[in-house]
């Protein structure tokens, strides 16, 4: 994998940044399926693909077409900033 | 015995240090299942083994030059998955990394073909100069003081090894300081390393988080 690509990790963690943002700072009706395209930077046809596997992992959850972070998936943000930072010690990426 | 009372206490504590952070990335990959920390997870595990079975063949009489050779050969097991990490992070070949490529260009100078054991201590070598120089890239990168000190780590684990390789040549040579050197190394590893293993109580282990990712 070159240096610019990131990992599958990675692209989660922006979904669920992303997810978390329009959960809780002033837009609480959660995030559409646009705003995780623009905002994570991911294309709709990848994000066709993770965004199921979130919902079952219990990472996000939908609510009429839009999509709210859970405090799985929270709690899965501060586990990957965490290890992040651990695999950044050695000079990786997680 | 003076070497035994040396030796056995620095090799259990090179195993629990690696011992340690093999956990703490056993538990990332479990909690976020990145195949990078997997990798970590081996190598340190890996590490960690050979040291137990180089303080294991302190007393196994006949069979200690077996289990020290062993111990060695996965240890360079445990490098070569920290290098192994570094070159799927850095396959682009742009011309600034090529250089990185000088310790596989001296493998033909450097690796010996006469002896197990000066095979499994060049083999070392090169992958831990290797992962050095890839660490202190990403440190000119990244500017993090914990990455230069996982560096330096690694970097003393190459000079320790090149010394005990050293040491196997001409016995007595550089025995203390080469063992020394490489748990200094360790030692420096794990400082970084422990604000992590303390604050999160040695890793979360919760298997439900990144399950199925």
């Amino acid at each position: 994998m070159a240096a610019g690509y990131r990992t599958h990790v990675s692209i989660i963690a922006d979904i669920l940044y992303t997810a978390k943002q329009y959960s809780y700072e002033g837009y609480e009706s959660g995030a559409t399926v646009t705003h995780l395209i623009r905002k994570a930077n991911v294309p709709h046809q990848r994000l066709s693909s993770i965004v199921p596997t979130l919902t079952q992992s219990g990472l996000l959850y939908e609510d009429s077409a839009k999509y709210r972070i859970s405090e799985k998936g929270i709690e899965f943000l501060k586990a990957y900033s965490e290890f992040k930072g651990f695999a950044e010690t050695f000079g990786l990426r997680v | 015995m003076v070497e035994v009372l040396f030796e056995l206490p620095m090799n259990l504590l090179g195993l629990g240090i690696s011992a340690f952070i093999g956990r703490f990335a056993y538990s990332g990959y479990t909690t976020v299942a990145s195949p990078n920390l997997l990798r970590l997870t081996f190598a340190f595990v890996s590490i960690a083994t050979g040291f137990a079975l180089i303080a294991g063949g302190l007393f196994a009489g006949g069979y200690s030059q077996a289990m020290t050779t062993a111990g060695l050969a996965t240890q360079a097991i445990g490098y070569f998955f920290i290098a192994f990490s570094h070159s799927l992070k850095s396959f682009d070949f742009s011309p600034s990394r090529s250089f990185l490529f000088l310790p596989l260009a001296v493998t033909g100078f450097v690796i010996p073909g006469n002896s197990i054991e000066h095979l499994v201590r060049s083999i070392s070598f090169i992958l831990l100069v290797y992962v050095s120089i890839e660490t202190m890239a990403s440190y000119m990168q990244n500017r993090r003081t914990s990455t230069l000190m996982i560096g330096s780590g690694l970097g003393m684990l190459a000079v320790g090894e090149l010394m005990s390789w050293y040491n196997f040549i001409y016995p007595g040579s550089f025995y203390v300081a080469a063992l020394s050197i490489k748990v200094a190394g360790f030692g420096l590893m794990f400082v970084p390393f422990s604000k992590f293993g303390l604050a999160s109580g040695l890793g979360r282990m919760n298997s439900q988080i990144g399950s199925g990712l």
